[in-house]
């Protein structure tokens, strides 16, 4: 038996205009004893989606198909489909404690179907029902009561064996662990699983729970407002999810291996009544193109992977490959020549936060240096949003360098002291000739008031000398904000601040590349710092990248032999 | 609160009845009771015999105590005083009453129920639909016509105009019967009438209850459970929805108790129905208070069973009513 | 007799009033009010006799000179209905009123106390409520005598404990409010609390409940009479049933079509008047109920 969805849509009636698009065109498959997860956020539509699947929708809302061993089942009659419900399709509904009817033993309740669908006797009933109970680890005492005497836990279980009474083809489970405490949660899972693996029954497993989907499913389909974004075997999806949705989502969930701090999504979700134009996540997307905005992506086949999305997933926006650099040292002795960086290849994601960390002279500063195009690297190229940086000239090379810019790690260095605040922020407008002058001073302003200055005359015209070193750091991340680039590079920008300047210049960095979507690479040597933001880490020893990976999986179970000493190295309090 | 307690609270309330049944004649400006004793009043009671019996009955001589305690008494003994206008006792008068009141009540009260139980599950059932609300419209028009209008009005068309049923009574006068069935027959066709007048009267109510209870049940999560559970229309509507809203259907029925036995005060005394709803009319006309208020005693009585029996079916039907966990 | 169906028993209520502008129910049955209240306003203007006066021979059919007849003492039946709608009306307003402001004062204190009072109250309440109505009606009528102040008193005080409830559980819901809270915080008076937040809150409450117990209060005190219980001395709808009533062999002919029929119409009309205002404004505090 096979469930094939095709382009289900639910439509649903809104006070006489037309209806508020619930699930809008989703189409997946389910295989005999194969397991599906369903997930998304509350308000995508997945309860919908279970709901659709037993026929419990008022008949005009649904259009598409869903079949059932080759069976039609949208546009069945009533009749028709109390036949199926339960039968061959079953549902474990969400809201535990008003599942049940009040007034009947639980027992009843799970021995109900049994005797309307398989026409068995009250006594042939009970005893099937004490059978389910086992099963799912309840006693004959948890069946005689009635559902307001049994604790959430219970009636989850009590709900599951209802489920299983006639022994159904598929399975759909709608937020099977939403309100419970860890203990009876990873119980029930437990439970799950070994159901699953009895075989038999396609399981479809709908939650917004990403880990019990992790643990219980095969397959996952990722649905954002109504529609699927992206589809493919659980564990590469969420160990390598290629959907900006999907990877805000992963990134957003909280479980014990994270140690870097949560993060949302920015935006907004969309309005079920009033979905943006084109493709639903483009306002949040870091990616959005045009066309992102106008027309609607199709899911389709990449790589093993179903994805919708006109770029084809999450974009590499910076791509190293194989740099080189190798310093002479003056002096006058036979030439010493020094590795700094040997064969560093790597790759920043859209909207991604990379660290980059390693001891001094470990070459991260000069890596740092030939990725914003500052020198010149003796071999290998850099491409920036799939245009090579290290080959281009002139105009183009200008353009693409706007887009990528560096905050180094001394203030004071990197401004000049004769210029005021104003003319310092307003520098890289000035060189690239953009707008009129009214206009770089009203982005000026803005940029300060993004990283929480005053934008105040006074303020305007005060000098380098006149700040602390907090503010010019401030300043000098204004100032990289005017051109709205699309990745950062800072170099050990918080190292030169005290340690209570450091947390707020940190928080300020992770707060604007959120919101604005920006890409971040985090030089540092300070791993304890590092992690509290940085989504992925790659370690650097004597020129090399010698490790590389998610922040969480890098500081609880590093492998190399250097990444264990600068773990180790790294302060403690206590 | 628990079966026991709630008896309690009966029995309290019923001692506080007996106390204001004894007090209210005694504690009046007026003094009724000793203005059946007075020569000069015109409530003065002619025959010696009724006066004799009530006087004795009344102790009005007697400290107030005294008189409380011999009250009490009478009431354990059926000994409620003796009737001014027919010089019969009153319990005697009581007990010949009270089973066509109980008639007329109880079948009332059973269709009224059968309909409103039936009607509002299948309104609910199908609402917004036409049915549904000229249904609702009705029973809003309905519960709050008078119930002496309704009986009049059918008293017009059946009794007066077809003249299809009898006008008044409770079987036809000087009857005797050839066999239980004529009898029953009989009573039938005098109780028709009257118990259709109650039926309507309560049933604008007892509808809306039904039907409003019954569309928050639809909308519960256990509803849409069943349903996905591929259940039978008919289980989902009776076993799953009408069994739910027995619950605030009985707490209704005990708390208005009382209405039915005032709908048939009014009945009774339009149909000329010889029940309880009658003595008590009859007894007000003739000032006959021993009568008054052994019939009030008696009625009050009957009320407060039907709602403690009404309590003692709501623990039944609902589970969560009663302690305990598992 | 069950006089106008309260939904509200046992609803919750939300805090929030919106008086919504007047819909269908509230303003058809705002309309016949008016009509019976001008009918009753302009008697004197408007009956042809004096209601009391013997204008015509016993038991006359319609004419010109009397259009409904004459009843069983040669008085003229339809002044006796104009100058009837003065009796209900006044019931209606006496009895509504002092059934509100009963339940007001002690649904209010029972509410905003809170603690030993609240339960005392409360246990008082519900002794009232479970004791049956209509007998204890006709017991306190007969024991009162029949007089018209008599008949309301009594129906006030078998009426309130309803509204008491209804009011009790608003004014407790508005008094653990944060404002009125930080009220108090700012050293206001009980009074003032009363006064400025609560009252408000609970005036739809109050409409309501007036209007309801004036339904009531017309319904009990017609039945009252037509069981002969009223006042005598006042020619109410009720009163004129009664006789109607004790005429042998009414039926038999069709003097029951303007003698009987009338009064109970009027009695009919203004207490489907009342309670269809009682619904207009119910929509207004459980929009839950309207909506459905």
């Amino acid at each position: 038996m096979m469930l094939m969805v095709q382009d289900l849509r639910v439509t649903f009636p809104l006070d006489g205009k037309t209806g508020l698009r619930a699930v809008d065109g989703v189409s997946f498959d389910l295989a005999p004893g194969t397991s599906l997860g369903i997930v998304g956020e509350t308000g995508a539509g997945k309860t919908t989606i279970a709901r659709a699947l037993l026929g419990l929708h008022p008949p005009g809302c649904i259009q598409g198909s869903i079949r059932l061993d080759g069976r039609e089942l949208v546009g069945l009659s009533e009749e028709a489909w109390r036949a199926i419900r339960w039968r061959r399709i079953a549902l474990v509904p969400q809201s535990v404690g008003t599942a049940l009817d009040p007034v009947y033993r639980v027992g009843d309740q799970i021995a109900e179907p049994l005797r309307y669908h398989l026409g068995l006797s009250p006594a042939e009933a009970w005893g099937r029902s004490l059978e389910l109970a086992r099963r799912v680890g309840l006693e004959p005492r948890h069946l005689r009561a009635y559902p307001h005497q049994l604790s959430g836990g219970e009636k989850q279980r009590a709900l599951l064996a209802m489920a299983l009474s006639c022994a159904p083809d598929v399975l759909v489970l709608d937020e099977p662990t939403s309100g419970q405490d860890m203990l009876s949660r990873a119980r029930l899972l437990d439970l799950l699983d070994a159901l699953r693996r009895e075989g038999g029954m396609g399981l479809l497993v709908i939650s917004h729970d990403l880990a019990a989907v992790a643990r219980l499913t095969e397959r996952v389909a990722v649905l954002y407002a109504g529609q699927l974004v992206e589809v493919g075997p659980t564990a590469e999806v969420f160990q390598d999810p290629r959907h900006p949705y999907t990877w805000g989502l992963l990134h957003a969930y909280p479980d014990m291996s994270t140690a870097r701090d949560l993060r949302g999504i920015r935006g907004a979700p969309p309005d079920p009544a009033n979905p943006p134009p084109g493709c639903r996540f483009h306002p949040r997307c870091t990616q959005a193109i045009d066309r992102c905005r106008r027309e609607e992506p199709p899911l389709r086949e990449i790589g093993g992977r179903w994805i919708a999305c006109h770029l084809g997933g999450l974009q590499t926006l910076l791509r190293a490959e194989g740099l080189r650099k190798t310093f002479s040292v003056d002096g006058g002795e036979p030439e010493e020549r020094v590795e700094a960086v040997r064969e560093a290849t790597l790759d920043i994601r859209e909207g991604e936060v990379v660290a980059l960390v390693g001891e001094t002279g470990s070459g991260k500063t000069t890596l740092g240096q030939m990725l914003v195009g500052l020198l010149p690297p003796d071999g290998g190229r850099v491409v920036l949003e799939g245009r090579e940086l290290t080959a281009a000239r002139g105009k183009e090379r200008r353009a693409m360098m706007s887009r990528i810019q560096l905050i180094p790690q001394d203030p004071f260095d990197a401004v000049s002291p004769r210029l005021t605040v104003a003319e310092m922020v307003r520098e890289p407008l000035d060189i690239q000739g953009i707008g009129t002058p009214e206009e770089r001073e009203a982005k000026v302003r803005q940029a300060l008031r993004t990283v929480g200055l005053p934008a105040s005359p006074d303020f305007l015209a005060r000098r380098a000398h006149e700040l602390s070193g907090g503010q010019l750091q401030r300043v000098v991340l204004a100032r990289a904000l005017v051109l709205e680039p699309k990745l950062i590079v800072a170099d050990e920008p918080v190292s030169m601040l005290d340690p209570s300047e450091q947390a707020r210049v940190i928080n300020l960095l992770k707060e604007i590349q959120t919101e604005r979507g920006l890409a971040l690479l985090l030089i540092s040597h300070d791993l304890a710092l590092v992690r509290k933001i940085a989504d992925r880490i790659l370690v650097m020893h004597r020129g090399q990248i010698v490790e590389e990976g998610p922040g969480n999986r890098i500081v609880t179970r590093p492998e190399h032999e250097h990444t264990r000493m600068l773990l180790e190295a790294a302060p403690r309090l206590g | 609160m628990g079966t026991g307690h709630r008896t309690l609270v009966y029995l309290l309330t019923f001692w506080v009845i007996l106390t204001l049944n004894f007090l209210l004649p005694r504690l009046l400006p007026g003094d009724p009771l000793a203005a059946l004793l007075d020569p000069s009043s015109s409530d003065y009671v002619y025959d010696p015999d009724v006066r004799a019996a009530l006087a004795a009955y009344y102790g009005l001589d007697r400290p107030l105590p005294e008189q409380y305690g011999r009250y009490l008494l009478g009431i354990l003994t059926s000994d409620l005083g003796r009737s001014i206008r027919l010089n019969r006792p009153v319990a005697e008068l009581v007990v010949g009453r009270l089973p066509w009141t109980l008639l007329l009540v109880g079948t009332a009260l059973l269709f009224s129920s059968a309909l409103a139980l039936l009607t509002g599950t299948e309104s609910a059932w199908r609402r917004g639909s036409w049915a549904d609300r000229g249904l609702v419209s009705a029973s809003i028009l309905l519960a709050n016509v008078p119930v002496y209008f309704v009986g009049m009005m059918l008293l017009l068309l059946f009794g007066a105009r077809l003249r299809w049923l009898p006008l008044a009574g409770g079987r036809t006068p000087f009857a005797r019967y050839p066999s239980a069935l004529a009898a029953a027959l009989d009573i039938g066709r005098h109780l028709i009438l009257p118990a259709l007048t109650l039926t309507l009267a309560m049933l604008g109510a007892k509808f809306l209850l039904v039907r409003n209870a019954t569309v928050n049940i639809l909308g519960e999560d256990f509803m849409l459970v069943a349903r996905a559970k591929g259940l039978p229309e008919g289980r989902l509507k009776w076993g799953h929805a009408l069994r739910n809203a027995l619950l605030p259907f009985v707490a209704h029925l005990a708390a208005h108790a009382g209405m039915a036995v005032t709908g048939a005060v009014f009945i009774e005394t339009l149909f000329s129905y010889p029940g309880m709803g009658r003595l008590i009319f009859e007894s007000v006309t003739a000032r006959d208070y021993p009568v008054i208020q052994g019939a009030f005693l008696v009625v009050s009585a009957v009320v407060l069973t039907a709602n403690f029996l009404a309590d003692l079916i709501s623990l039944r039907l609902d589970p969560r009513l009663r302690e305990g966990k598992v | 007799m069950p006089g106008t169906f309260s939904p509200l028993e046992g609803e919750r209520l939300s805090g929030n009033f919106h008086m919504r502008p007047l819909n269908g129910e509230l303003g058809f049955g705002l309309i016949l009010l008016a009509l019976c209240s001008a009918v009753a306003v302009l008697a004197p203007v408007l009956a042809p006799y004096d209601p009391r006066a013997f204008s015509g021979q016993p038991l006359e059919r319609p004419s010109r000179a009397h259009p409904l007849g004459t009843n069983d003492v040669g008085q003229d039946i339809l002044s006796e209905l104009i100058y009837g709608a003065r009796v209900s009306l006044t019931v209606a307003l006496a009895a509504g009123a002092g059934t509100v402001l009963l339940g007001l004062l002690v649904g209010g204190m029972a509410g905003y106390a809170g603690g030993w009072l609240d339960q005392a109250l409360m246990r008082l309440v519900d002794g009232m409520l479970s004791l049956p109505r209509l007998p204890l009606l006709i017991l306190f009528a007969t024991f009162l005598g029949s007089g018209l102040p008599q008949t309301i008193a009594v129906i006030s005080f078998l009426f309130w404990p309803t509204t008491a409830r209804v009011v009790r559980a608003q004014v407790q819901s508005v008094r653990q409010r944060g404002y009125v809270r930080m009220a108090r915080q700012f050293g206001a008076s009980h009074l003032y609390v009363f006064l400025r937040h609560i009252l408000p809150a609970i005036g739809p409450l109050i409409a309501y409940g007036l209007v309801t117990s004036a339904g009531q209060a017309v319904a009990m005190e017609a039945g009252l009479a037509f069981l002969g219980l009223g006042d005598p001395l006042v020619k109410s709808w009720g009163l004129m049933m009664r006789f109607a009533l004790n005429l042998p062999g009414l039926f038999l002919t069709d003097r029951w079509l303007w003698w009987l029929l009338p009064p109970a119409l009027c009695v009919t009309l203004l207490i489907l008047a009342l309670a269809l205002m009682g619904i207009g404004l119910e929509q207004n505090l459980n929009p839950r109920l309207a909506r459905r």
